[in-house]
């Protein structure tokens, strides 16, 4: 009887793969489809095989005709400054709030936390405004400032608790300075979680769509989200070209997710169990 | 420590001064963008402002306009519809999958399963809709394609009112579900391992050891799980943007969407920061909702 029942259960554990696996393939059929219909030309939705052609003639007519490589360019600017400024700023902060005894520190923190439950709607006008204000609106700067909040922070300060501190205050005995305290020996040490928050913030940057949508006016500043936005809404019928471009946006953080894999779900469920 | 003390409080002051420089530009960014930022939307809510001229107060007319306002009820209902709806199924989906592949498939088969359920998490949503409206198209898009093949009518998925609000739920519970299946699979494998193995030796079966020791072991998990979600989920904005632009009519219309439309599209910013602060009082409210709840159960 013994027996039979493991044989059930197994048949059971079988289906369950089964339908996870389903699910799976479920989940990626839409980017699938998306690559496969990026390299069709004709303006219709049936994919048969013969409509594929495996060259890059919508690449090129949506990098170079549609100015795509300079909205590319802006993003990969955006996203190369919002990480290193946030990861930058959130370490600093962190190092602040977990080794420095700062007054009140710790209701600053409460505070800090609580802004990570605004929708990013609420503050949305008064970002607007206060960029407008400043002569910020079309620049770089609006795009990556905004970038850094208390979320990095909230990340990088867990792994900052287990930088020992006896190891900072030999540093200070032998005569190190406040920089080289952080810069070479908290750093280091919390290199994962920076590397974590890195990975993050350019997946957030890249993907960023209603702030770069409102602080970019002229069409040189857009970003390559704002411009594929713009291309699937006004060029509504030409679906290879459509594809094309939203390959193009998905190739980037995709080639992330492949080579650092272990860090973007270390990252995540470091978060999510920490939380 | 007494006969240094005051040499220590230089040392501490000093520290003291440091630390504060570290926290400095994060401290700046926060205060500007996120605290100030909220008072004064409190405080444009209160008025009249179309960029061009000075806001004028008005007090709260905003609110006594959005409350008679058809298109502000329709963009309520449908954004506490949406939380109702996307956030329950996939926290269920996200769950069941993760504990499924911890307990049956924790070799490299599963994290291969895992790593591509997590592909739609990286997609940006503009992308994600671009695709989804093609595959949601009446005529010729896959899914009626192959609801026809096997004999059924295809669906008007965008057209349609009740169907192009469940279409933008499919869309964000699609691009959700991998992000909590990652963080409940971590949280699950956290779950000490002889709990299992005991209630395997008591003959437990596989639902009860679910329900028993997984359930309440991933607990604070469920929470930020649910707290994330529902915040995602007020702030549903891209996909609406992307695949129905609210309509048709306001069938799908959302808060954060009609943020979007009155401050940037009707340069009505007084009017359209009353709307956000509404957005920020129901996240609020279901937040204490949830604590509440999280709370009792625990007694």
């Amino acid at each position: 009887m013994g027996e039979k029942k493991k044989k059930r259960i197994s048949i059971m554990s079988w289906i369950g793969m089964f339908l996870v696996s389903a699910f799976a393939i479920l989940c990626v059929s839409p980017l699938i489809y998306m690559i496969l219909m990026s390299f069709t030309q004709a303006d219709t939705l049936y994919i048969r095989m013969e409509d594929i052609r495996f060259n890059l003639q919508n690449y090129g007519i949506v990098l170079f005709k549609r100015s795509y490589d300079k909205v590319l360019l802006n993003s990969i600017i955006v996203v190369v400054l919002s990480c290193l400024w946030n990861g930058l700023v959130s370490t600093m902060a962190a190092y602040g709030f977990e080794k420095k005894p700062v007054p009140g520190k710790e209701l600053l923190f409460k505070i800090f936390l609580v802004t990570l439950m605004i929708p990013g709607q609420v503050t949305l006008i008064p970002l607007f405004l206060i960029m407008r204000q400043i002569g910020w609106l079309n620049t770089y700067a609006a795009l990556f400032i905004p970038m850094a909040g208390a979320f990095g922070i909230f990340m990088i300060r867990s792994f900052m608790s287990s930088v020992p501190d006896v190891l900072l205050e030999a540093a200070q005995i032998d005569g190190c300075s406040e920089f080289y305290m952080f810069w070479r020996i908290a750093v280091p040490l919390v290199r994962p979680a920076v590397v974590s928050l890195t990975i993050f913030t350019f997946v957030s940057a890249w993907n960023a769509f209603i702030w770069p949508l409102v602080s970019t006016t002229k069409s040189e500043m857009y970003t390559l989200i704002v411009a594929l936005s713009l291309l699937t809404t006004q060029h509504d019928t030409n679906y290879g070209l459509m594809m094309a471009g939203a390959t193009i946006s998905f190739l980037f953080p995709f080639c992330l997710y492949i080579f650092l894999q272990r860090q973007f779900v270390e990252g995540i469920a470091l978060g999510g169990v920490k939380g | 420590m007494g006969k240094g003390k005051g040499k220590m409080s230089i040392r501490h002051k000093r520290q003291a001064l440091y630390g504060s420089l570290y926290i400095l530009p994060s401290f700046a960014v926060i205060m500007v963008f996120n605290v100030l930022a909220i008072f004064l939307t409190a405080y444009f809510s209160l008025t009249s402002y179309d960029v061009y001229n000075s806001p004028k107060f008005i007090g709260i007319n905003n609110y006594i306009n959005l409350f008679q306002n058809k298109t502000f009820k329709a963009a309520m209902v449908n954004t506490v519809k949406y939380v109702i709806i996307t956030v329950p199924i996939q926290t269920i989906i996200a769950l069941v999958i993760a504990a499924f592949l911890a307990e049956k498939l924790k070799n490299k088969y599963g994290a291969f399963l895992r790593s591509i359920m997590f592909i739609p998490v990286i997609v940006s949503a503009v992308a994600a809709s671009a695709v989804w409206k093609i595959i949601f198209k009446t005529k010729g898009g896959v899914i009626n394609q192959f609801l026809e093949l096997v004999g059924m009518s295809g669906v008007n998925w965008l057209g349609s009112k009740s169907m192009a609000f469940i279409s933008v739920c499919i869309v964000s519970i699609w691009k959700n579900i991998g992000y909590f299946l990652v963080i409940y699979y971590a949280g699950i494998m956290g779950i000490s391992q002889e709990l299992y193995e005991a209630a395997r030796v008591d003959g437990a079966t596989s639902f009860q050891r679910f329900r028993y020791i997984t359930l309440p072991g991933v607990k604070p998990i469920t929470y930020m799980v649910l707290t994330l979600g529902i915040i995602w989920s007020f702030q549903v904005f891209d996909i609406v943007y992307q695949l129905t632009g609210g309509g048709p009519g306001t069938a799908t219309i959302t808060l954060a969407y009609m943020i979007y439309t009155y401050a940037f599209s009707n340069q009505k910013m007084g009017y359209a920061s009353a709307i956000a602060i509404v957005l920020l009082l129901f996240v609020i409210a279901i937040n204490r909702i949830q604590d509440l709840f999280f709370k009792e159960k625990e007694v």
